[in-house]
């Protein structure tokens, strides 16, 4: 008895002594907040750049504010994240965590090099890094993109990143890229993934492409924060090929039915003057996707989208409604834009890329009893190049937002 | 037994035997000397010369009703001419003779008036008490905003004739039980003799009688002597000041303990539920008096478990707190001298100061416990950088909540319990917090009280009017609590 007593004590004792072995005061880590990757020159040496977010900036209101930055931005050479951030550690006092990691920014580079696939490979493995940090590839080089962006109206450095990628989702221009999802597509095999392309280096083209014809980088802004996310990084099996524009980005994820868009806003050649243009909230219903798959001879995809527009601006001031001939006009011809532009998208994946970023996979796969079947059959090279796509893009609605009628230019001039 | 012992017992018990002697000086020398008189100023002997004979009278001063006293006794005693007995001369309703010095001890320091004549050996207990007490006032511990107010007070009969009002029924039995020897008091059970089940209340008598010790003066000494796991944070008798409360658990076919001197009562057998149920939730409306419960058990869980689970959270998995919010507290903590748990500690404790304080200091010093608590330990702690503000949000919320809970006697399990759990937490984060919250859990439920178990009806599982977590509407409840067997189930 007296025995089983003393141990139970000693059991004790040992909880006790070993029990803060993980623990962790708040205070004494350092949060980082964006990691990006380069390359180097020798291989497989990357050059890690970690923003770590500075707590005290911005966090209370009554405190005097401190002169600190608001973050510290370090950069190390490492093999994998967890040893750069060991390595980062020698200067930082901190302990660095990467618990909340918002972003991890890859430069354009690196993603195009066959290396990429060995350094994203230690993500999943590294605990603290969560899955669920966006990836982004940026054109220039990571450590520069991290040290230009200097966002002027966010006072710490993961709202800007978090308000930024959310509301560039929205609008669709970007995608939705959790390190997760490359992981997904890239074992699956089967199709493409698309990652958020953004830059902080202007380069500027003279041509007008609406309001999202444009890669990072080409818009033309005064002003502000460098930073422009807009377009999309192609990747296949692990390596990236092609970017995007903002608008072939829109209409890949229309036809893809694991993300979810909310409000678009596009412009769209108003049908009865080309010369003006009508810009519309496009609301669109997620895609359905059937596949009639034939083992010999070409299979037929057939894909149907449902859109809701809120039309704004009507800047060529025609009558669309009340007059319901005009209307009928409108409809088929946003109806007909809206096709020719993913069709384009879709033929664009189907001889460039022999490959889609639609993840049409997922719809296939259901034809197949075993693994090994669906594997035989190959979908990215046999099926899919050769199938026959059938968009059907129906506008089901058209709404012309708070204005009850055009004002009437003649009177107006007269 | 003791050599001691036995001679006291032997002489208490020789004393209490002695019979009543023919002649009235014998008696009266024999009280006079047993009571000190001369020295206790309030004890009067006097005798009363009648026409019908010499009689002679005992009481003390303090505990009769002096006016019923000179016109129901001395006056007739003195007026009677004939030589009839003194129960029919005296004019009192109560009035009964007793044969040995044990009753007239008995009945003398039961506050009656002992009257002797000389000739008969016999002597008259005349029960003429009249013990001061308080009036009948509002509840003051067990509040409620709909519903009867008044409360028990120090006074037994007082008590009784509230409960009786309340219960007009010849089922109704207030039975009495002694305790003690240096006096015996009797400790009153009330219940409804076709409700209570025999099993539960012969319990609770075995365990009165069982009781030894020289005296119990109130009923709050007796929770302590009669319940199951003294060293237990969990109490397993309600204490209540409200007739009301205890009239409805009686009709239930609960069994309620009285004493004298106590201007509260105890329920015998109780769940835990019971502790977190208030009278007005049965007194508001249904929807009101779930919204209240629901207010109750959010407060219960955030009492038990926020400060908790802050340090589990903020210690061991920081990536659980949102960014804004971690960075928030990291900024406000980099100043903080202290680790989070010996800091989340220290402003528990100081406000458990604040509340014993609150609770001992005299009335009119009480604003300044305010003005201390509220100022020197929230704000100038945060200024000075000893605390962190968020902590002090979370005690604050903690302690709030812990006084939102129905009863007295829950309120120190709840705080207590705070305790255990915090330190859980800081060992290996949620996980030993979680370890901690099922060993305390497996612990309440092993409990019972006076053989029911302590979390019925909600395991095991009976019949029961459905008011455990939220009530019913008032008309659909159709069975007493079948976890304590009343002899009638049914309600309809």
């Amino acid at each position: 008895m007296r025995r089983l007593i003393l141990i139970l004590l000693f059991l004790q004792i040992a909880l006790i002594l070993t029990g803060c072995f993980d623990r962790k005061e708040l205070e004494e880590q350092a949060y980082v907040i964006s990691i990006g990757v380069d390359k180097t020159e020798r291989d497989n040496i990357f050059r890690f750049t970690f923003e770590i977010a500075n707590p005290e900036v911005g966090s209370s209101v009554s405190n005097v504010s401190t002169k600190e930055p608001a973050q510290e931005v370090v950069s190390v050479l490492g093999t994998d994240f967890l040893s750069a951030t060991s390595t980062a550690n020698t200067s930082v006092a901190k302990e660095i965590t990467l618990d909340q990691v918002r972003v991890v920014i890859f430069s354009e580079k690196l993603a195009r090099s066959k290396e990429f696939i060995h350094v994203i490979q230690s993500a999943p493995s590294t605990v603290d890094l969560k899955l669920n940090a966006q990836m982004v590839i940026s054109k220039e080089k990571a450590e520069d993109f991290i040290r230009h962006n200097k966002p002027r109206l966010e006072s710490r450095p993961h709202k800007y990143f978090q308000y930024m990628l959310d509301r560039a989702r929205e609008t669709g221009v970007i995608p939705d890229a959790p390190l997760v999802r490359f992981f997904q597509i890239t074992e699956g095999d089967a199709d493409l993934f698309i990652a958020p392309f953004a830059s902080t280096a202007r380069e500027p083209t003279d041509k007008y492409g609406a309001e999202d014809n444009y890669k990072a980088g080409e818009i033309d802004i005064n002003g502000g924060n460098p930073t422009q996310f807009i377009g999309s990084a192609v990747f296949k099996e692990g390596q990236m090929i092609d970017t995007l524009t903002g608008e072939e980005t829109r209409y890949t994820l229309m036809l893809d039915t694991t993300l979810p868009q909310q409000d678009i806003l596009a412009t769209y050649k108003d049908p009865l003057r080309p010369d003006f243009e009508i810009s519309a909230k496009v609301q669109i219903d997620k895609a359905k996707v059937s596949i009639d798959y034939k083992k010999r001879g070409r299979s037929v995809i057939d894909v149907h989208v449902n859109a809701h527009l809120n039309v704004f601006a009507i800047p060529s001031t025609e009558d669309y409604m009340l007059d319901p001939r005009k209307r009928r006009i409108l409809y088929a011809s946003i109806e007909k834009q809206m096709y020719n532009k993913t069709t384009e998208m879709v033929k664009k994946s189907q001889e460039k890329y022999k490959a889609e970023p639609f993840y049409w996979s997922l719809h296939i796969r259901k034809e197949f009893l075993t693994i090994k079947d669906y594997e035989k059959a190959d979908w990215s090279n046999k099926i899919f190049p050769n199938a026959d796509v059938h968009l059907h893009i129906d506008v089901k609605s058209i709404e012309f937002g708070k204005t009850l009628r055009q004002s009437n230019i003649g009177k107006v001039r007269d | 037994m003791f050599p001691w012992q036995k001679q006291k017992t032997e002489a208490i018990e020789k004393r209490k035997a002695r019979k009543i002697s023919k002649n009235l000086k014998d008696n009266v020398k024999y009280i006079e000397e047993q009571y000190s008189y001369g020295l206790n100023y309030d004890f009067e002997s006097r005798t009363i010369q009648g026409p019908s004979g010499r009689y002679h009278l005992f009481f003390y001063s303090t505990t009769v009703d002096t006016k019923q006293l000179s016109d129901h006794i001395v006056a007739p005693l003195l007026e009677m001419k004939k030589d009839i007995p003194v129960d029919r001369i005296v004019s009192v309703p109560n009035i009964s003779p007793i044969t040995n010095m044990g009753d007239v001890e008995k009945g003398l320091n039961d506050g009656s008036v002992i009257i002797f004549k000389q000739g008969i050996a016999e002597g008259f207990e005349v029960n003429l008490q009249d013990f001061k007490h308080r009036a009948v006032e509002k509840a003051e511990n067990e509040k409620t905003v709909k519903g009867p107010k008044e409360s028990f007070t120090e006074s037994l009969p007082t008590n009784i004739s509230m409960l009786r009002k309340k219960i007009p029924s010849k089922d109704l039995i207030a039975e009495n039980i002694s305790v003690g020897t240096r006096p015996a008091v009797p400790v009153t059970l009330i219940y409804e003799r076709d409700l209570a089940n025999e099993k539960v209340l012969e319990n609770i008598k075995n365990r009165i009688s069982s009781i030894t010790v020289d005296n119990i003066r109130n009923i709050e000494i007796l929770e302590q002597f009669i319940e199951e796991r003294p060293r237990s944070l969990f109490p397993t008798l309600l204490y209540t000041e409200r007739p009301d409360n205890v009239s409805n658990f009686v009709s239930e076919g609960y069994i309620a303990i009285m004493m004298d001197n106590s201007s509260s009562c105890l329920i015998a057998p109780i769940t835990i539920w019971s502790f977190f149920h208030s009278p007005e939730d049965r007194y508001l409306r249904w929807a009101f008096a779930n919204f209240s419960r629901l207010i109750r058990a959010l407060a219960y869980f955030i009492t038990l478990f926020v400060s908790a689970t802050y340090v589990a959270v903020t210690n061991y998995h920081s990536q659980l707190i949102p960014i804004d919010l971690l960075l928030a507290i990291a900024s406000s903590r980099e100043r903080v001298p202290l680790p989070i748990i010996f800091e989340v500690l220290l402003m528990e404790i100081a406000f458990e100061l604040i509340r014993e304080a609150g609770v001992r200091i005299p009335s009119p010093l009480g604003p300044t416990i305010g003005i201390v608590g509220a100022l020197i330990l929230g704000q100038a702690a945060v200024e000075a950088n000893i605390v962190s503000p968020i902590v002090v949000i979370i005690v604050a919320l903690s302690g709030l909540s812990s006084f939102a809970a129905a009863n007295y006697s829950i309120n120190h399990t709840l705080r207590i319990s705070r305790f255990i759990f915090i330190v859980a937490a800081s060992f290996y984060g949620l996980l030993s917090l979680l370890g901690a919250i099922l060993l305390w859990a497996a612990y309440v439920v092993s409990i019972s009280s006076f053989g029911v178990s302590y979390f019925s009806p909600a395991t095991p599982s009976t019949k029961s009017s459905h008011d455990t977590f939220f009530r019913m509407i008032l008309k659909k409840e159709r069975w007493r609590p079948g976890f304590i067997n009343p002899k009638d189930w049914d309600k309809k």
